[in-house]
């Protein structure tokens, strides 16, 4: 049997399957929504970090432009939900473009300016002068609420991330792109096109965002600015990531049930001690285990998708 | 006769046993309260007083819910959402979906119940509206919410701008200023201010109008453009954190406006007075809040008594008593009216409980009043300024004048 | 109101430029982007607030014991969490991500200790200080309370926090050209490799370039509660963005471009506030991301940082 189809049956049927189920038996659907959204987002932070190793720590900005994208859609055209979707994922992928020059910067620049750029989107959207517009601080009251449609899209959302994910890691694309993260001029000297693969990469991390942001907004279809600007998005998906493992695809799966389960459960109750944990928990993953969970399991010798 | 007394006392019995059979062995209070974050030091209090009457009603076996005819002990169930509103969502979701609450009663403040409202509706689930004023919360449309504790923030700010604008043209206030900052709570006073003195024909003209954000903690340029203004009054509406670090830059620049009001002096004056001391705060106009004022009760604890109890319960606690640990307290009272009218724990039951209330209920915190829609349009806060006395500062009530016990000083010294 | 923008952004620049230096020190030595330098600020910031409550200490005082205790502090921090972080593929990211995770723990803790309320201290305290020395200068009595420059007055505060900003540009100046130490420290921000390769400890001097870095974060937050307003335990993260675009605006290593970057966001920051005031929010981040593009360097720099 092909590699990839067995990672498919290994990681993308079981946790579409499972979603799809357990509303049928476990009634607060809204955590199960945040489940999806957090392995959607962890995935396309993935495509980008894993695959590219650059840190967009402003990767909500996208999300954001894709929730505002559905809203201003819905609100000013009237459009119906799926079209708006499409029309947030634009959004994202056009945020994306408009960013790319920032890949001429390295590392630490590249995290800051991007984070920089998601803020000042925020501060666009949240303002009041754009009220006709946006809303601006005083948030978003969508008359579009279907809570069973919006969970299937999302579903639906998760299983095409999951799916691009094992596409790359099991094609040249993917090969290309982990060339480029660990030398990029070896690669370019190779014959890989560096800076166009990069920003496929970039673009396709973008939509991802966008569409999870636009089906969020469709599935809340109440929410402030800083809601879907809020820098824990970004910090959630990097932190799964991280703690999954980063360029497979059932690191961030695992990173997402395992530690947003753990937030559901612990946060609840103690939040200021679950913000101690997961920032130790950060300190620790960098020091002593920087390629994740996985890591661990592919030390062992198993082949983990 | 013999047998039918026995006959009636026997059904008695089997009614009163079935009825007792029925009623749940104690009833479920929803809520959330953010202990961190922007709106947790309006949310503790709220939290906090909410919690004393819980405790003091399981001290005597439990509230009295006619429904059953009996008192049924309260279990309250309470998440800290940290200021979030999407945590917020999942959890007003959970506790209507997972915990099965009888009764949901949103966080403090606007923000935090504006995502309870469409959840409440969708599980035709009755939210008691804690202080969310938002004008926006109450359509006809929905007939699951009711606003506790607050005036409707269209009406709230309705005694400062009578006040500028009857009293305000005799004492010489003919130039207003107003900065606030740009969220739902402030934002809609900010709106309601300028309505009513537009509307009101009265010469008073608005000559400098900004919103900032509401992160803005340092004032001290936007202070020298509303001076540049030459402003006879000044009006600022923003949240604690925002008004101590307006009323400090105040002082700091050394300006003196010769009028100048803020929200939270009185709201939270504990809190501020703890971060300003006495002398930013004199002179100041702010609203006269319950916790500041003795209103003749007909149901519940009074101010003194609620402050005693309070004291004696939370005084070494880190939370500070103000309008809004009357808040909490007021919310326990309808809750208290509601449960001892309603025939039944069904929601739309339950609202009629609460709609019964409007007009004849006389809390600490003022009449409570609701409109159709469920806004409250009751509760409403007089104008006072603060005056140094001695070494306190005393509030005097101001507007409206059949409740005022003193003149404004106007303009300042 | 033009001038009296002009020159209350000078005054604030100073102050972000106080905070930029210890960031762009810590940054050019060990090119380690340290993303709690905000969450230190925060805990100088209750350092003068605990000893003015419990001990009323003028926090004038406060800024030597910042520095000092800080320093000592950063010292063991540094040996704790970088030697490891470098033998690491990617520092650079994992340094962000590393004191990311620690700028949320330092968040926690504060937040469990001490809880959220805003504090803060009465702004004459820094005023009074200020009118002692200005008497001494003057031989005569000055009054404390609002400092009057070109006839506009200002906060005695903000005139105090930017005299202390000179001061700690001078004394990097002093540090980094007069000493021995200062000297191997611009040899380790020049070439690390190089740097290693002469002998050079360049653990020392990193760890104490890293203590000096967190205790200038520390004396900045001791004069946060007087130009900022209250504290709390949150404020940490934005201040940490802006230090940044402050730092990056100069340039990179340069203690003269952090004034520059400083003053530039100052004036800027407060002309939005006087004729956009509700755009002023946005500006740090426009002008990071747009230097970025078109002048990585920074203004007053050579160096370019290209992927």
């Amino acid at each position: 049997m092909p590699r990839f189809v067995r990672h498919l049956l290994i990681t993308l049927v079981p946790v579409v399957v499972v979603f799809a189920i357990l509303p049928s038996v476990y009634s607060n659907h809204l955590l199960l929504f945040n489940f999806i959204i957090c392995m959607t987002l962890a995935q396309g932070l993935n495509v980008i970090y894993g695959f590219t190793g650059y840190l967009p720590f402003g990767y909500v900005g996208f999300f954001g432009a894709g929730a505002y994208g559905f809203s201003l859609t819905v609100m000013h055209l009237q459009a119906p939900p799926l079209a708006a979707l499409a029309v947030a994922a634009a959004a994202a992928v056009v945020l994306a473009l408009i960013l790319t020059p920032l890949f001429r910067l390295s590392g630490a620049y590249f995290s800051i300016a991007n984070l920089a750029a998601a803020l000042a989107l925020l501060q666009v959207v949240s303002n009041p002068n754009l009220e006709e517009i946006t809303k601006g601080p005083y948030g978003i009251s969508l008359s579009v609420f279907d809570p069973t449609l919006s969970y299937a899209a999302a579903l639906a959302i998760l299983a095409a991330t999951i799916a691009l994910v094992i596409y790359l890691r099991n094609s040249h694309f993917g090969m290309a792109l982990k060339a480029i993260r660990e030398d990029p001029i070896s690669a370019g000297m190779a014959g890989i096109n560096v800076v166009r693969e990069r920003i496929i990469a970039w673009l396709l991390s973008a939509l991802i965002a966008g569409l999870a942001g636009g089906v969020f907004a469709w599935y809340v279809s109440v929410f402030y600015p800083e809601t879907v600007f809020s820098v824990e998005f970004t910090i959630f998906a990097i932190v799964f990531v991280l703690f999954g493992g980063s360029a497979t695809v059932t690191g961030p799966i695992l990173g997402a049930v395992i530690l947003y389960g753990i937030y559901n459960a612990v946060g609840i109750s103690t939040p200021q001690y679950f913000q101690l944990i997961y920032g130790a928990l950060i300190m620790g993953l960098v020091m002593f285990l920087p390629n994740g969970i996985v890591s661990l399991l592919q030390r062992w010798g198993i082949d983990v998708p | 006769m013999v047998r039918l007394s026995i006959f009636a006392a026997l059904l008695a019995s089997v009614t009163a046993t079935a009825q007792a059979a029925d009623a749940p062995a104690e009833i479920k209070l929803g809520t959330l309260y953010a202990s961190a974050g922007r709106y947790a030091s309006i949310s503790l209090p709220v939290h906090y007083g909410l919690k004393l009457w819980i405790d003091q009603q399981n001290a005597e076996g439990g509230v009295y819910v006619k429904a059953f005819d009996k008192k049924i002990p309260l279990k309250l169930i309470a998440y800290d959402d940290q200021s979030n509103t999407a945590t917020a969502a999942t959890l007003y979701n959970q506790l209507i979906t997972q915990d099965k609450v009888d009764i949901l009663i949103s966080d403090s403040g606007s923000v935090l119940t504006s995502v309870a409202v469409p959840i409440a509706r969708d599980h035709k689930m009755f939210l008691f509206d804690q202080t969310g004023t938002g004008a926006t919360f109450f359509t006809p449309d929905n007939p699951y919410i009711a606003l506790m504790a607050d005036p409707v923030s269209s009406i709230w700010p309705k005694p400062l701008a009578d006040f500028l604008t009857h009293d305000g043209p005799g004492l010489g206030i003919k130039r207003v200023a107003i900065l606030y900052a740009t969220n739902d709570f402030t934002g809609t006073q900010a709106a309601a201010v300028r309505k009513f003195i537009k509307e009101s024909n009265s010469g008073v003209e608005i000559v400098y109008d900004q919103g900032v954000p509401t992160e803005t903690s340092n004032y001290t340029v936007l202070l020298n453009n509303i001076r540049a203004s030459n402003p006879d009054a000044v009006v600022h509406l923003g949240y604690a954190a925002n008004d101590i670090a307006f009323l400090r830059n105040v002082q700091d620049s050394g300006i003196k406006f010769k009028f100048l009001f803020c929200i939270y002096p009185g709201t939270e004056n504990e809190l501020l007075e703890k971060n300003l001391g006495n002398g930013p705060l004199n002179y100041v106009f702010t609203y006269v809040t319950s916790s500041q004022m003795s209103y003749q009760t007909n149901f519940g604890m009074p101010l003194k008594e609620f402050r005693e109890a309070w004291d004696k319960k939370y005084g070494d606690a880190k939370v500070e008593f103000g309008f809004n640990s009357v808040a909490g307290y007021t919310t326990a009272l309808v809750l208290e009216k509601t449960l001892a009218t309603a025939t039944s724990l069904d929601q739309l039951e339950l609202r009629k409980a609460v709609f019964a209330q409007s007009g004849n209920l006389k809390t600490l915190d003022g009449t409570f009043e609701l409109d159709p829609t469920g806004a409250q349009i009751g509760e409403s806060t007089p104008l006072g300024q603060l005056v140094l006395d001695g070494d306190h500062l005393k509030l005097v009530t101001i507007w409206p004048h059949e409740l005022a016990n003193g003149k404004p000083i106007y303009p300042r010294p | 109101m033009l001038v009296y923008s002009l020159l209350a952004g000078l005054l604030f620049g100073l102050y972000f430029a106080l905070i930029g230096l210890g960031l762009n020190l810590v940054f050019g030595v060990m090119r380690i982007v340290n993303l709690a330098h905000g969450d230190f600020l925060m805990l100088g910031a209750f350092l003068a607030f605990w000893l003015f409550t419990l001990f009323a200490l003028n926090p004038v005082v406060t800024v030597a014991i910042a520095f000092v205790g800080f320093m000592i502090v950063g010292l063991p921090l540094y040996y704790l969490l970088v030697p490891r972080l470098l033998r690491a593929k990617d520092p650079e990211m994992l340094s962000f991500i590393l004191f990311f995770g620690l700028s949320q723990v330092i968040e926690a803790v504060t937040t469990i200790a001490f809880g959220i309320t805003e504090r803060s201290i009465p702004g004459d305290q820094l005023g009074r200080a200020l009118a002692a020395a200005a008497s001494v200068f003057a031989g005569h009595p000055v009054e404390p309370g609002p400092v009057e420059l070109f006839g506009q007055t200002f906060p005695a505060a903000w005139v105090a926090s930017s005299i202390a900003s000179g001061g700690a540009v001078l004394l990097v100046y002093l540090y980094l050209y007069q000493t021995r130490l200062g000297y191997l420290t611009r040899a380790v921000m020049d070439n690390r490799d190089e740097a290693i390769a002469t002998g050079i400890d360049v653990h020392r001097v990193s760890a104490i370039a890293f203590g000096i870095g967190i205790g200038r974060a520390a004396v900045a937050g001791v004069f946060a509660p007087f130009i900022l307003g209250s504290i709390t335990p949150a404020m940490g993260a934005e201040v940490t963005i802006t230090a940044f675009a402050v730092i990056v605006i100069g340039s990179l290593g340069n203690p003269l471009g952090t004034v520059l970057g400083g003053i530039i966001y100052g004036v800027s920051y407060m002309l939005m506030q006087s004729y956009y005031s509700s755009w002023a929010n946005l500006l740090p981040y426009v002008l990071l991301v747009a230097i970025l593009l078109v002048r990585p360097s920074g203004l007053l720099g050579r160096r370019v940082r290209n992927a």
